[in-house]
């Protein structure tokens, strides 16, 4: 079953029907939520205050095909309702191996994450709407209330810092 | 298209994203130039790399709607017992205070195990109902000697009152029996050494849920707080709740007693 007919049994009343979506998307959510907030235990929290209110308002979803980008809104708005109260808060220092999640990937792809959240606010973002939701650069620019054509350079540059980051910088500069 | 216009449309290019005849044009540039084809073997490997990181944080938490927005109580049993327990210790008329803050600072937070146990609501249903029985009937005692009108105690006292008890159930899963006596009284103290095994968790057991009330103070100037805890062990003492009392003195806080009720 797709996510529309699953939105749709869910605005209907069918709570079965929305936690299987919350299944579907919890894990690209939340990996989203950890390279924004950059704490393992703030990314499951703004998960699931986000689907907490998704689940309230799933009725003012007006396009079931939408969800993805929806949920992604969402969940983006409680990162950064968090991030802005953590400007008063020292946040806790991350521990050497993840707590609030089980790792299911590949044995460096930690380090990716790591280099992401070393991206600046904006950048980690894109990154994470574009790679991690899937979602279309003008999806991206709509949920974020940009131009594409900023969503698309912020992409670029944060792919050449990650490639940066992670060695595989080029050593010639760009003819321009 | 020159080499600027193509790094600038690269990712675009490898979402497959652009037109064909821009997607043409620029595979035409790298066949003919080796610094783009790098460029764009690099890109490639690094969004590879990124999607396929996409799905491998398996959060330790089941998310689930909670229930104040929920028809009815649906999937993860832990909001549904934390509905129950609410109430119940509503009914005492105790604030209750749910603490996300505590789990993460517990050593192993959270269930692993809902799915199975999603499976199981029926006896679930029944040993929640029996739960909130039980709740109020330890309630009736234990809990008439508090004066437990929220506001009681400034925020300073009940945030030391509520630390200490999350520091000592911390204590307990991780099987410091040190750390408990060294946040408990000469009584509590004397307690552990007696019998240690009452202060420890099974050996892996995780917690799934944790609620607390507010502190409230006795007439004789003792701090009281309960809590709520659901761990993964055995269904048969798995979900329970711990009833401290707390003494000041000599400017710290100490644990004077800590018993578990069903």
């Amino acid at each position: 079953m797709d996510d529309r007919e699953l939105v749709l049994r869910a605005k209907a009343g069918d709570a079965r029907a929305f936690t299987t979506l919350v299944r579907r998307h919890e894990r690209s959510l939340y990996a989203t939520a950890y390279a924004i907030t950059r704490s393992q235990w703030d990314a499951a929290d703004a998960v699931q205050d986000a689907l907490a209110d998704a689940y309230a308002s799933l009725k003012t979803l007006r396009d079931p095909d939408r969800f993805a980008a929806w949920i992604s809104r969402i969940v983006i708005n409680r990162c950064n309702g968090l991030l802005r109260r953590r400007g008063r808060v020292l946040p806790m220092d991350e521990p050497p191996e993840p707590q609030a999640f089980v790792w299911d990937g590949p044995e460096d792809g930690l380090d990716l994450m790591r280099a992401i959240q070393a991206l600046s606010p904006d950048h980690r973002e894109v990154i994470a709407l574009r790679y991690f939701r899937d979602l279309k650069v003008a999806d991206i620019a709509e949920l974020l209330g940009c131009p594409a054509g900023t969503v698309k350079s912020r992409i670029n540059r944060a792919l050449a810092a990650l490639e940066a980051a992670l060695g595989r910088h080029s050593e010639q500069e760009v003819p321009r | 298209m020159n080499c600027s216009d193509v790094r600038d449309a690269l990712e675009a290019y490898i979402a497959d994203d652009l037109t064909d005849a821009e997607q043409a044009k620029l595979a035409a540039h790298l066949a003919t130039c080796d610094e783009c084809t790098a460029a764009y073997e690099r890109t490639r490997t690094v969004v590879a790399d990124l999607k396929g990181i996409a799905d491998a944080f398996v959060p330790r938490e089941r998310f689930v709607p909670r229930p104040e927005y929920a028809p009815r109580p649906a999937g993860g049993w832990g909001w549904r017992i934390a509905a129950v327990a609410a109430s119940a210790l509503a009914l005492l008329a105790m604030s209750a205070l749910t603490v996300p803050a505590l789990a993460r600072q517990l050593p192993l937070p959270l269930a692993r195990e809902i799915d199975a146990l999603e499976e199981e609501n029926e006896s679930l249903q029944q040993q929640v109902d029996e739960l909130s029985v039980r709740l109020e009937t330890v309630g009736g005692e234990e809990v008439a000697i508090v004066d437990s009108a929220p506001g009681d105690l400034s925020p300073e006292v009940n945030a030391a009152i509520q630390l200490l008890a999350m520091d000592f159930i911390r204590a307990r899963y991780a099987g410091d029996l040190d750390a408990l006596a060294a946040m408990g009284t000469e009584r509590l103290k004397a307690d552990i050494a007696a019998h240690p095994q009452d202060y420890l968790r099974p050996v892996g057991a995780e917690i799934v849920f944790a609620q607390m009330t507010e502190a409230a103070v006795t007439e004789d100037g003792t701090y009281l707080v309960f809590v709520r805890l659901s761990d993964s062990v055995e269904w048969t003492d798995s979900q329970y709740q711990e009833n401290f009392e707390i003494e000041f003195i000599d400017g710290v806080y100490l644990v004077d007693f800590m018993g578990m009720d069903a």
